[in-house]
């Protein structure tokens, strides 16, 4: 399936699941969002209007540093880190501690991103695409 | 009198720990802030934290951050 498009719509049911699972992979994680391509809040760890403002202007402004969309971003500061994929049409985002394992914490949130696309529960199906089913 | 067998072994083994906690102390202290843009044919690009565009990148993720707030745990 080519990025940027999703199969199927998403529900705000198995989004919100696949960032509970990630939540739960993740130890370093403080709190996540995933929105579909319109940038509306699928699922969000807290308030749903700040997420969707504030990951919409993040991407914003990472899309006009450069010349083309961003695909994933990580921004490392001094009050925590900031992750963003953009993969099959919707955009995870996760905020965590400093110093989390970037390359696992990216990896797990494309393949919850890629099996939410493919009309899953974003927990992989029995393992494949790295991801154990719970 | 050679060392015994498992002696050189953990030692040894004590020895890569101990260059790996070394490392990762390093690592913190070394470590400053960045922004870093990955693009689809696996192009990335840092933005230095004094630049116009990487200044207002830790903007818009400080805002983020704040969102996210203090971890649940």
């Amino acid at each position: 399936m080519p990025d940027g498009q999703t199969s199927e719509a998403v529900s705000g049911e198995a989004a919100a699941g696949a960032l509970a699972y990630l939540t739960e992979m993740s130890p370093d994680l403080r709190g996540g969002a995933i929105l579909d391509a319109e940038g509306n809040v699928l699922a969000a760890s807290g308030r749903p209007e700040r997420w969707r403002e504030d990951a919409a202007a993040l991407l914003a402004t990472a899309d006009k540093a450069g010349e083309e969309p961003v695909e994933q971003l990580h921004i490392a500061g001094e009050q925590g880190e900031v992750f963003a994929v953009r993969q099959a049409g919707l955009v995870a985002l996760a905020v965590t501690d400093r110093f989390a394992l970037a390359s696992v914490l990216l990896f797990d949130m494309r393949a919850i991103l890629r099996d939410l696309a493919e009309g899953g529960d974003g927990k992989g199906r029995d393992g494949e695409e790295g991801v154990d089913a719970a | 009198m050679p060392p015994k067998p498992h002696r050189v072994l953990l030692d040894r083994v004590s020895g890569y720990a101990d260059e790996a906690a070394a490392y990762m102390r390093r690592r913190r202290v070394a470590r400053r802030p960045f922004a870093r843009l990955y693009y689809p044919e696996g192009r990335a690009a840092d933005h230095a934290a004094d630049s116009l565009s990487g200044a207002e990148l830790f903007t818009a993720a400080g805002r983020l951050i704040e969102v996210a707030g203090k971890r649940p745990r």
